[in-house]
C-alpha cells in the first residue's frame, strides 16, 4: 500500500521485485500491474442457445475483473487503468459495441442476457466513474494537473468515447456524467481543441448522409465540380433498402448522441456553435426527402416502415432539440443571465432565427417545438431597446412559413 | 454487423482518438480460462494445504482411505482440465473441485456453470465422479473441519470487495428510446400505396 496525504503520482512504493529482492518504485509503474488479460466486450447474440452461452460466459469474465478492478485500492487500480491496454480494449470495446437503447434489436429475450447486459453496463460505467475522478478520498488522489495530464496522455478518455458516454449512460446518470465531463474538462482543457476539431468531421457525417441521398450539400458543391455521371446517383427512393435502413439508423444515432452529449454538458455548445448555420439547412434538404421515401416506397414488412419513420421523426427531434440547445446556451442564457455584451448575443440570436426563414419546413417544427415568438418576447423584456420593426419582420417571417408548407400553428 | 455510428465515423476520421495497434493480443475464452486457473493457482488454498489436511493426525484407515479419494480426486480433475496440462494444474483443478462440491450432495446448475467457466466444456462423468469423491472425502474429514479449513484458506473473503469503489452510488438503468415527433401516418401510407397501384 502506498503511503497517505500524498498524491498518487509522488509516491514510492517498496514491493518484492520479480526475483523477490525488494525494490523501490513510482507508486504508478507498470511493473505492478497484474497480468489479468481483460477481455474485448461482445454485444449481445440476437439468438442461438450456443452464441447466448458463449456471450454469458464472455460477460461474466468482464464482470468478475471489473468487479476486481472496481475493488483494488487507489493505487493499483490506477496502475491497472493506465498500463493495462487489455482494460483499455475492454472498456473501448463496451463503448463501441454495446447496445444503444435505440438500436433496432437492442432488448434481449433471454431474461439471463438482459441481466448480464445490466450488470456489465452498470460496471462500465462505475469504471468510467472511477478514471474521471481525481480524489476519491483525503488520502487516495492524484495532483489535478497530472490527473489531466493521464487521462488525455493515455487517452482513457476522448471525444468519441465522451460521446458514447453520454448516450449510452446519459439518459438516468445525467448529473453524474455532467460531473465526470466537467472534471474532465476543467483538469484537461486540451479536450475543448479536440472538441473544436471533431466538429467538422460531425459536420461531415451529416454531409455524407445528404451525399448518400444524392442530395446537394451546401460546404462540398461550393468546392468540388459536378461529376459527369452525378445523374446516376441514388436517391433515398432509388437506394437499396438497407442502404436506407443505414442512413436512417446513422442519422437517429448521430442526432441523439450530439443532443445527449450537449444536454449533459452544455458548455460544450460554444465549440458546436457552427453547427447552428449547417442543422437548419440539412434538415430542410434531407427530411422530407427521407419522409417521402418512407411513405412511397415499397416496403414488404410493414413493422420496419413504421419503425423508420419513428426513427426519421425522432431524428428531426433531436435536431430541433439541439438546434433550441445551442441558441439557449450561446445566445439566450447569457443575454438573461445580464452578461456583457448583451448586444452581441441578441444580435447573433435574431441572426440566427433570420437564418432560419427560408428553411420553412424547419422553422415550422422548430417554432412548433419551441415557440419562437416566446424567445423574442424574453429578448424584448431583457433588451427594451431592441428593434422592433426588426421583431416583427422575423414573427411575421414564422407565419408565413406555417401558411407555405400549409400547416395549422396549434392553439397557444 | 454493428449498425453505423456518429463515434464510429469520429473515431475514423478525426485525430481525437488512439489509433488501434493492431499487435494488441486479444484474448478468446481459451486464453482467459488458462489465465483464469493460473490466478487461481496462486489464491490461498493449495493442492499441498489439502494433502497436509488429509494426513493430520487421524486413525490409519481414514488416513488411507483419504489419500485414495485425493487420487481418485486429481483423475477426475485430469479429466476435466485435460490431459495435456501438467502436474501443476491438474492438482490445482483439484482444489476447485474441492472447493466447489465441499458442501454439495450433486452436481446442480451454479456447480456445473462455475465449473465451466473455469475449464471450458468438460465431461459430466468427470464433474459426477468429483462430487462424489469429494463427499466422501468430507465424511472421513468431517464436516466442520473442512468448513473451517475451506474458511481460513480462501481468499474469496476478500475484505476489498466491501470497500469496491461505487457501491453507494445509485445507478439508473434507464436507456434513451425513440421519441418521435408525430405518430405514424397510417392513413397516408395507405393514400400513398393507393396512389402507386391506380
Amino acid at each position: 500500500m502506498a503511503c497517505a496525504r500524498v498524491p498518487l503520482d509522488e509516491q514510492q512504493v517498496t514491493e518484492p521485485g520479480p526475483l523477490g529482492k525488494e525494490r523501490t518504485l513510482p507508486a504508478l509503474h507498470p511493473d505492478r500491474i497484474e497480468d489479468r488479460c481483460f477481455m474485448p466486450y461482445k454485444p449481445p447474440p440476437a439468438e442461438g442457445s450456443a452464441a447466448v452461452e458463449e456471450f454469458l460466459e464472455h460477460s461474466r469474465f468482464i464482470a468478475e475483473d471489473l468487479e476486481w478492478l472496481l475493488a483494488l485500492p487507489h493505487d493499483k487500480f490506477w496502475c491497472q487503468v493506465v498500463f493495462d491496454v487489455s482494460v483499455h480494449r475492454c472498456l473501448d470495446s463496451y463503448l463501441h459495441d454495446a447496445p444503444r437503447g435505440l438500436d433496432l434489436s437492442a432488448v434481449s429475450s433471454s431474461p439471463a442476457v438482459a441481466d448480464m447486459q445490466r450488470s456489465v453496463h452498470r460496471l462500465v460505467f462505475l469504471t468510467f466513474l472511477r478514471m474521471a475522478t481525481h480524489k476519491e478520498s483525503k488520502d487516495n488522489f492524484l495532483t489535478p494537473a497530472v490527473f489531466g495530464e493521464i487521462i488525455y496522455e493515455n487517452f482513457l478518455f476522448d471525444i468519441p468515447k465522451i460521446l458514447d458516454l453520454c448516450v449510452l449512460f446519459g439518459k438516468g446518470n445525467g448529473p453524474l456524467l455532467h460531473k465526470m465531463i466537467e472534471n474532465i474538462f476543467t483538469q484537461q482543457p486540451s479536450y475543448y481543441s479536440d472538441l473544436a476539431e471533431t466538429v467538422p468531421t460531425v459536420l461531415h457525417v451529416f454531409d455524407s448522409i445528404l451525399d448518400k441521398c444524392g442530395l446537394q450539400c451546401e460546404g462540398a458543391t461550393a468546392m468540388e465540380p459536378m461529376k459527369l455521371n452525378e445523374h446516376k446517383q441514388p436517391t433515398a427512393m432509388t437506394m437499396s433498402q438497407q442502404e436506407l435502413v443505414d442512413i436512417i439508423l446513422y442519422l437517429c444515432d448521430s442526432t441523439t448522441t450530439i443532443h445527449a452529449f450537449l444536454d449533459i454538458f452544455p458548455p460544450a455548445c460554444s465549440s458546436f456553435h457552427g453547427f447552428l448555420s449547417r442543422l437548419p439547412s440539412f434538415y430542410e434538404a434531407a427530411i422530407p426527402d427521407l419522409e417521402k421515401a418512407l411513405k412511397k416506397r415499397n416496403f414488404e414488412d410493414k413493422a420496419l416502415q413504421e419503425d423508420l419513420w419513428k426513427r426519421v421523426s425522432h431524428a428531426c427531434r433531436k435536431m430541433l432539440e439541439t438546434a433550441h440547445l445551442l441558441l439557449h446556451n450561446t445566445c439566450l442564457q447569457p443575454i438573461l443571465d445580464g452578461k456583457e455584451n448583451i448586444q452581441t448575443f441578441a444580435e447573433e440570436l435574431l441572426q440566427h432565427f433570420t437564418s432560419f426563414l427560408p428553411e420553412k419546413r424547419f422553422l415550422v417544427d422548430y417554432d412548433e417545438l419551441f415557440p419562437v415568438a416566446d424567445d423574442v418576447s424574453l429578448l424584448q423584456q431583457a433588451l427594451p431597446v431592441i428593434d422592433e420593426t426588426r421583431m416583427s419582420y422575423l414573427l411575421q417571417g414564422v407565419e408565413s412559413a406555417w401558411d407555405s408548407v400549409a400547416r395549422r400553428k396549434p392553439q397557444s | 454487423m454493428a449498425p453505423p455510428r456518429l463515434t464510429g465515423a469520429l473515431r475514423s476520421f478525426s485525430n481525437v482518438t488512439k489509433k488501434e495497434d493492431v499487435n494488441d493480443q486479444l484474448y478468446d475464452l481459451k486464453a482467459k480460462r488458462l489465465k483464469r486457473q493460473q490466478l487461481f493457482a496462486r489464491e490461498g488454498l493449495t493442492w499441498k494445504k489439502m494433502v497436509h489436511l488429509c494426513s493430520e493426525p487421524q486413525d490409519k484407515v481414514k488416513q488411507h482411505a483419504a489419500s485414495q479419494e485425493l487420487k481418485s480426486l486429481l483423475a477426475a480433475a485430469k479429466q476435466i482440465v485435460g490431459a495435456e496440462y501438467g502436474q501443476e494444474a491438474i492438482e490445482s483443478a483439484a482444489v476447485f473441485l474441492f472447493q466447489t462440491f465441499h458442501s454439495k450432495d450433486h452436481v446442480g446448475t451454479e456447480e456445473t456453470r462455475a465449473t465451466k467457466h473455469m475449464f471450458g466444456p468438460f465431461p459430466a462423468s468427470a464433474a459426477e465422479s468429483s462430487c462424489a469423491t469429494v463427499t466422501r472425502l468430507v465424511a472421513l474429514l468431517g464436516d466442520s473441519r473442512v468448513e473451517n479449513f475451506i474458511q481460513s484458506q480462501s481468499s474469496h473473503h476478500d475484505p476489498q470487495r466491501s470497500t469496491s469503489f461505487g457501491r453507494n452510488i445509485t445507478f439508473s438503468y434507464d436507456c434513451y428510446t425513440l421519441d418521435p415527433l408525430e405518430d405514424l401516418p397510417c392513413s397516408s401510407f395507405e393514400e400513398e400505396s393507393l396512389n402507386l397501384s391506380n
